[in-house]
């Protein structure tokens, strides 16, 4: 609404004075023009004083007359009266006089006294005073005539100026009029152009504040400004731009930004101002701007931006932000992170390792407990069948086979004892309480005992020992867990192994590690389950109804580790064997 | 300019012809500030000086009419006139003052014949003033108009 106002005040207004002020100046300069045509056209006429004239000739004609008659004048003075007075007549009957003339209708008289004067030319010609009454009777009416014919014309003559001023009255006061509309015209005019000038000048003031406000923004900014105009030629510098380039606002003005500082050379900066030159923003964040000495760089993060005029890119303007510090504390954050990102890796493995001893031991108890349930079932069963059996013979039972009965519930006690102590092995080895006390042994020896050791407990067995053929057989390792890897492996061999059977035991090796490869002839192992069988409580898909805790495996590739060595399923074709590895004994090492 | 001498000569030649006329065949008398006093003139003598043929309207006329006779500055020049104005007197006593200008800056002539027949002095004649009213807008004016005297008789230069 406001808005519409000032548009009617400040357009609409002056458009129409204009257009008032124009059409009143047209009309008025028409009306103007008509007066001054009326006033110059049409000569003016006289007919009163052509009348007065006649009259005065005719007078003097007859005074003449008298006068010859009395013999003061002569006929030559006669003659030249009556000449005048003729030609007083012709004058009245040319054109213009002849038409007014008829006007007032006197136009018959005129005609009669015209013919009287013609016929008293011969008579003045040859003028004797006896004619003088004659002459003084014909020229009598024209006198009177002339008289009535003025007194006519006065009169039609005032009318008709009457007339023309009244016209032109009326005409000026329409002029006048128009000169008024004019005049207001002209006030509203000059009225608006003083409203305009002193808008334009409280308009040039706030330009002039604002563009003041706007240098006095540049200068004391923190940040680094420049202004290019289109052929890339610096127009603005601050004292921040100053500070970060190290040119003065008098240097740098003027000239092509490039020249000012390689920094501005690099292509990233180029294409920014050429884009904000095609009328596109964009911005560079951090970026290095290598001072002239110092080695560090500073980073700056640059905002270019279009100056436009009326839609027209005039320029670029360029915002040069420090954004050192920013970048060395995101840097220092960054290795926090990373630091911090460690250590919790570091605390989740312990925490992971805590877990899984925990979930280990509750394992333990958990597989324990099953264990009990159903591998410690049968072997008790068996030793208590067996008493029962000593007991109900009583001293009927024949010596041999209180023995033979004896034995077999003293091995089912051995298996359990050998359960109970296996269980306890891993948990130790859980809870970190199995040391390796590595020594140098030999392989040899150990495959030898724990061979013998397994004949005693069951003649039945048959195992094959082939011989390395090398000349060392020392390793670097704790005997007692390599007994007891060995003899995990060798009764798994047994246990999975057809009936008669033999198990065959080959050591050999390389530059690092002995091997003690243990083989029999059981079926292979499902290619899905290599792997799973030395996870703790496994139990592969044929150990169904043999005694087992599912620990041996796990156990004995632990231990081996322990040792520096492992224990590993080799990938024959023909029944199973498994590989101890062990390290070979280095007398540098010790 | 003239010299005085020439003046006199011309005055002497323009009376001698002014002399040969009888009283009754002046129709021109020029006084006042002329070479010698007073010059009289018949039409014989008028019609020595150089002839002048003018076209225009007058405003007691219609139409246009051809108008001869000779310009008032020759014959003013011819008789020495130094003075600022003319008085012009018609036969019937009209006076009018025209400044001498006039007849520097116009054509005015006096002529003593209109379309090829001569001016009678029943008619406008013998002599009459007329301006070159159709060549200037300026003459068009009633106080040029009333300058144009008709039966004009005697001129006096003062």
């Amino acid at each position: 609404m406001i808005r519409f106002r000032n548009l009617a005040f400040g357009l609409l207004l002056p458009l129409v004075a204009v257009l008032v002020f124009a059409v009143l100046l047209t009309f008025s300069l028409i009306r103007m023009l008509e007066v001054e045509n009326a006033m110059r056209v049409g000569a003016e006429k006289n007919m009163l004083w052509v009348f007065h004239q006649s009259e005065v000739a005719a007078r003097r004609l007859t005074e003449t007359a008298a006068l010859v008659g009395l013999g003061e004048a002569d006929t030559e003075e006669l003659s030249l009266q009556f000449d005048i007075l003729k030609s007083r007549v012709a004058i009245l009957n040319d054109g213009p006089q002849r038409r007014f003339v008829e006007e007032i209708g006197y136009d018959d008289e005129l005609d009669r006294i015209a013919a009287a004067l013609e016929a008293m030319t011969p008579v003045v010609a040859d003028f004797s005073p006896g004619e003088g009454a004659r002459l003084r009777d014909a020229l009598k009416p024209a006198a009177g005539f002339f008289g009535r014919a003025a007194n006519k014309a006065m009169i039609a003559e005032w009318n008709d100026l009457g007339g023309r001023l009244e016209t032109y009255r009326a005409q000026l006061r329409q002029i006048i009029l128009f000169l008024i509309g004019i005049m207001a015209a002209g006030g509203i005019l000059a009225a608006t152009l003083i409203g305009a000038l002193r808008q334009t000048h409280q308009r040039n003031l706030m330009l002039r504040q604002s563009r003041d406000f706007s240098a006095l923004l540049i200068s004391s900014s923190g940040e680094g400004i420049l202004a290019v105009d289109r052929d890339g030629r610096c127009t603005l510098w601050n004292d921040a731009m100053a500070g970060l380039i190290g040119k003065s606002a008098e240097q740098a003005t003027g000239r092509p930004l490039a020249e000012l500082a390689g920094f501005f050379g690099i292509a990233p900066l180029q294409v920014g101002v050429a884009r904000a030159l095609e009328g596109e923003s964009s911005e560079l964040v951090q970026h290095p701007l290598f001072h002239q000495e110092a080695t560090e760089p500073r980073y700056v993060d640059l905002r270019f931006f279009p100056m436009r005029n009326d839609g027209e890119v005039i320029g670029a303007i360029l915002f040069l932000h420090d954004a050192t510090d920013r970048h060395a504390a995101q840097k220092r954050e960054a290795q926090d992170r990373d630091r911090l990102e460690e250590l919790v890796a570091e605390r989740t493995r312990d925490l992971d390792d805590a877990l899984q001893r925990e979930r280990s031991a509750a394992d333990l108890y958990r597989n324990f407990a099953a264990m009990v349930s159903h591998q410690f079932r049968t072997p008790l069963a068996v030793a208590d069948s067996a008493l029962q059996r000593l007991i109900r013979r009583g001293p009927r039972a024949e010596p041999d086979e209180v023995v033979e009965r004896a034995n077999r519930a003293r091995n089912a006690i051995a298996g359990l004892t050998r359960l109970v102590e296996s269980t306890l092995d891993v948990a130790r080895l859980d809870a970190g309480q199995l040391g390796a006390r590595r020594v140098r042994c030999a392989l040899a020896d150990i495959v030898r005992t724990v061979c013998t050791r397994q004949r005693d407990a069951d003649p039945a067995r048959t195992i094959r020992i082939l011989e390395p053929p090398e000349d060392s057989d020392a390793v670097f390792c704790d005997p007692a867990h390599a007994e007891q890897m060995l003899e995990n492996l060798l009764s798994n061999a047994f246990k999975y192994a057809p009936a008669g059977s033999p198990v065959s035991i080959c050591v050999h090796g390389d530059r690092q590690n002995l091997f003690c490869d243990v083989h029999n002839k059981g079926d292979p192992i499902p290619e899905e389950e290599r792997d799973l069988i030395f996870n703790r409580n496994y139990r592969g898909a044929n150990s169904t109804g043999s005694a087992g805790t599912g620990l041996g495996l796990f156990m004995a590739r632990t231990l081996a580790r322990m040792q520096g060595g492992d224990l590993t399923l080799q990938p024959t074709g023909d029944g199973v064997t498994f590989r101890m590895i062990l390290p070979r004994f280095d007398p540098s090492s010790t | 300019m003239l010299t005085r001498t020439a003046r006199l000569v011309a005055a002497l030649l323009l009376m001698g012809g002014a002399a040969l006329a009888g009283p009754e065949d002046v129709i021109l008398e020029v006084t006042g500030d002329i070479a010698d006093g007073t010059a009289k003139f018949d039409r014989e003598a008028l019609q020595a000086l150089p002839q002048v043929t003018l076209e225009t309207s007058t405003v007691v006329t219609d139409g246009t009419h051809s108008f001869t006779g000779f310009l008032m500055r020759d014959l003013l020049d011819r008789l020495g006139a130094e003075g600022e104005h003319v008085i012009a007197t018609a036969l019937n006593d009209y006076v009018v003052e025209i400044p001498m200008s006039d007849f520097s800056e116009f054509d005015v002539i006096v002529a003593y014949s209109m379309d090829g027949k001569p001016l009678r002095r029943n008619d406008k004649g013998p002599l009459w003033i007329v301006y070159p009213r159709d060549a200037h807008e300026a003459l068009q004016d009633i106080r040029y108009d009333y300058r144009w005297v008709w039966q004009l008789s005697r001129l006096e230069v003062q």
